[in-house]
């Protein structure tokens, strides 16, 4: 191989591909995250499903608490799983291992997607797995007969909306130094996200519409159970743009990080 | 290519930290030819690492340009990295994959084709004897097997160059030589392969280089074969220990008595420095931390360069008479000098007693408990010995002990950079700053 043919500074997406399958990979291989993340799932599904069965009332629709709850949880999955995962890249910076792929002949923007891309498939998959865990216990209604349907849709938008998490799990991510830190994200960024998304209880909107993350929940909630806060458009919308400033940002400081 | 005989060509490196406020590599220029085994060898700190770091695009150099493999790397950096392979000083393997996948991953990462792919993992597996290991998780390796896969893995894309950054750090000595085996084979072997090796080991720049480069404060202080160098200290070391006692206000005297000896080369002085400053380092009380202690430590040269104020301090600060009386006896004597008889009336009870006694020469003995030092390398000690002896009791100091040994790579090191622990002063970080404002108001 005397003649190496040139990577430039673009993206390499078979590389992007293997770091995706990477995560996917060490994901499967340890059994413990698989299992807790699925059993938090679970738990909440349980606790707050438990509580009497009165009905919500949204946007003039009565909605079933436990169906409320179930995909308010589902998209919850998103944030933990995304913020988390995008920490990796604390884990990889941590064990040294941040440097191979630093020195390698590829492009940061290669190494970012590919991260990005792997954290946001795992998290669509348990984020089905939530589902249809939550269509068992019977949180939803078996008689509803686009079941098959909304959950296929689901898929997609669950990929989108995990980019824009794991974007902020990155930026935290390549400026934080040190393991203690851990807590203070969980305290300051996940926990706010979540309490305040209406995910598990309904809020009124003039408290949701200053958390991004509700519009996902919004978002999860049209398209499994049909009633939401806003426009499903506008969440979309949302979404996206709040997705793309978070990858953005996320990129920059991947591009920045000094690992030495 | 310009030169097609040097693999890497560094001219004028230099890599200032400005958050730290470090001069890391002050100004550099090298060369490596291909085939070479060159070593890098210098104190902690002394900008090994940065310099690696610069050649394989880690890190930017703040100035200067460097050549590797015939690529500029500020304007080629990945055909740089597709010319050279890594062996980081900290492990950075995958360790929740497998050996084989983490060779996989880097195979892909630097564009290598399938089949290629897997013929070329299991050659360099096999060259480090981990081919029966190849499915194990790394996170079950040993620390030696891991720093040999990791050469592995630097070696599946062909580089020209490898570079290993304290390879056997923290490794048992069988392990070492095993590792040493592999990296004298990667050299004389087919590969032929140009190494860039750091490390603290002088046995391992020893046994492993064709050149070795000594480096101290981001500067290259020597460059030669280990034989050159130790050429240069010809002849034989003898190191004289001296009683604790001596007095180093003398010791330069003496050296340079010694120096006179015909068929001395060289001479270095080691314990506590004697030179410079009398100044001993001033320790700030808490709560004090926002004086600047060069500030402070400049107020109390001007006042004890000054008996008049010093008296008054004595008078009125009790703290400075203890000051006076913990004081090193260097500086005792020197400011016992500044009073005559006048100026000692003055002088409180407790001060005075001490003075006078320094002046009759019945000073109480250094407490500090080091004992000097000198390495002298000459042309044939057997010669020299008496003489320098005979010199060192002229000048009535008395011998501790005496030895003589052929010059090892540790004593060229030593020659070079000095036996004193290196910790980085203030005053090199002031240095830099200064660098960078005077650079900045150049502009």
């Amino acid at each position: 191989m005397s003649d190496l043919n040139l990577v430039k500074t673009k993206i390499n997406y078979g590389v992007v591909w293997v770091l995706a399958k990477r995560e996917l990979l060490s994901f499967w291989r340890s059994k413990s995250r698989v299992i807790s993340s699925i059993a938090q799932a679970i738990l909440f599904l349980f606790v707050f499903g438990a509580f009497p069965l009165s009905n919500i009332v949204m946007n003039e629709i009565i909605v079933s608490t436990r169906a409320f709850i179930a995909s308010g949880i589902s998209a919850m999955v998103i944030l933990f799983t995304g913020i988390f995962g995008g920490m990796a890249v604390f884990r990889d910076k941590m064990f040294g291992f941040m440097k191979e792929l630093m020195v390698a002949p590829v492009s940061r923007r290669t190494l970012m997607l590919g991260r990005t891309i792997g954290i946001a498939l795992q998290t669509m998959i348990q984020v089905v797995i939530i589902i249809i865990l939550g269509v068992i216990i019977g949180y939803y209604g078996y008689e509803d007969p686009f079941l098959v349907f909304r959950i296929m849709i689901i898929v997609p938008v669950a990929f989108l909306a995990s980019l824009g998490v794991v974007g902020i799990g990155l930026t935290v991510s390549t400026r934080l130094n040190d393991m203690q830190s851990f807590g203070l994200i969980q305290t300051f960024i996940v926990m706010p996200m979540m309490w305040l998304s209406g995910a598990i209880a309904p809020l009124p909107p003039l408290i949701l519409m200053f958390n991004p993350f509700s519009y996902c929940v919004d978002l999860f909630r049209f398209v499994l159970i049909g009633v939401s806060n806003f426009p499903p458009l506008l969440d979309l919308t949302v979404m996206i743009v709040f997705g793309a400033i978070f990858i953005i940002i996320g990129a920059r400081s991947f591009n920045k990080m000094e690992v030495s | 290519m310009t030169e097609n005989e040097n693999i890497i060509e560094v001219k004028n490196m230099t890599k200032i930290y400005e958050e730290g406020n470090t001069l890391a590599v002050d100004d550099i220029s090298f060369s490596i030819r291909k085939g070479e085994v060159l070593a890098l060898l210098g104190p902690n700190g002394a900008g090994k690492t940065t310099t690696i770091s610069i050649l394989a695009t880690l890190l930017n150099g703040t100035k200067g340009k460097c050549l590797v493999n015939g690529y500029d790397v500020k304007k080629e950096p990945d055909k740089v990295r597709k010319s050279i392979g890594i062996v980081f000083q900290e492990p950075s393997l995958d360790t929740d994959m497998k050996a084989k996948e983490n060779l996989e991953l880097h195979a892909i990462l630097y564009g290598m084709p399938k089949k290629y792919r897997r013929t070329k993992i299991e050659e360099v597996l096999k060259l480090v004897d981990l081919d029966d290991r190849a499915e194990v998780y790394v996170k079950n390796y040993s620390g030696g097997m891991k720093r040999r896969l990791e050469i592995a893995r630097g070696l599946i894309h062909e580089p020209k160059v490898l570079f290993l950054d304290e390879p056997t750090l923290g490794l048992d000595p069988q392990t070492r030589r095993k590792i040493w085996d592999k990296i004298k084979e990667l050299n004389q072997g087919e590969m032929k392969m140009t190494i860039l090796i750091t490390t603290h080991y002088m046995d391992e720049a020893d046994e492993l280089a064709n050149r070795i480069c000594i480096m101290d404060h981001g500067k290259i202080i020597a460059m030669d074969t280990s034989k050159n160098l130790k050429k240069k200290l010809s002849g034989d070391v003898i190191d004289i220990t001296f009683e604790a006692t001596e007095e180093r206000l003398k010791f330069p005297e003496m050296i340079k008595k010694i120096k006179e000896v015909p068929g001395v080369k060289n001479i270095s002085f080691s314990s506590v420095s004697t030179q410079q400053d009398m100044m001993p380092p001033l320790q700030l009380p808490k709560g004090m931390a926002n004086i600047d202690p060069a500030m402070i430590q400049a107020r109390i040269r001007d006042i004890i360069s000054n008996p008049k104020k010093l008296i008054t301090a004595w008078k009125n600060i009790p703290m400075t008479v203890g000051m006076f009386l913990n004081a090193p006896l260097d500086m005792k004597k020197r400011i016992a000098n500044m009073f005559d008889e006048k100026l000692l009336e003055e002088v409180p009870d407790a001060i005075k007693q001490v003075i006078i006694k320094i002046r009759k020469g019945e000073h109480e003995e250094e407490d500090n408990g080091f004992e000097p030092t000198i390495s002298i390398s000459c042309e044939s000690g057997g010669q020299q010995l008496p003489l320098i002896i005979e010199k060192i009791n002229n000048e009535g100091f008395s011998i501790k002990n005496v030895s003589m040994h052929q010059p090892t790579l540790e004593d060229v090191f030593l020659h070079y950079v000095g036996n004193q622990i290196r910790e980085e002063t203030s005053s090199q970080a002031k240095n830099v700053k200064e660098m960078i404002q005077m650079r900045q108001l150049r502009k």
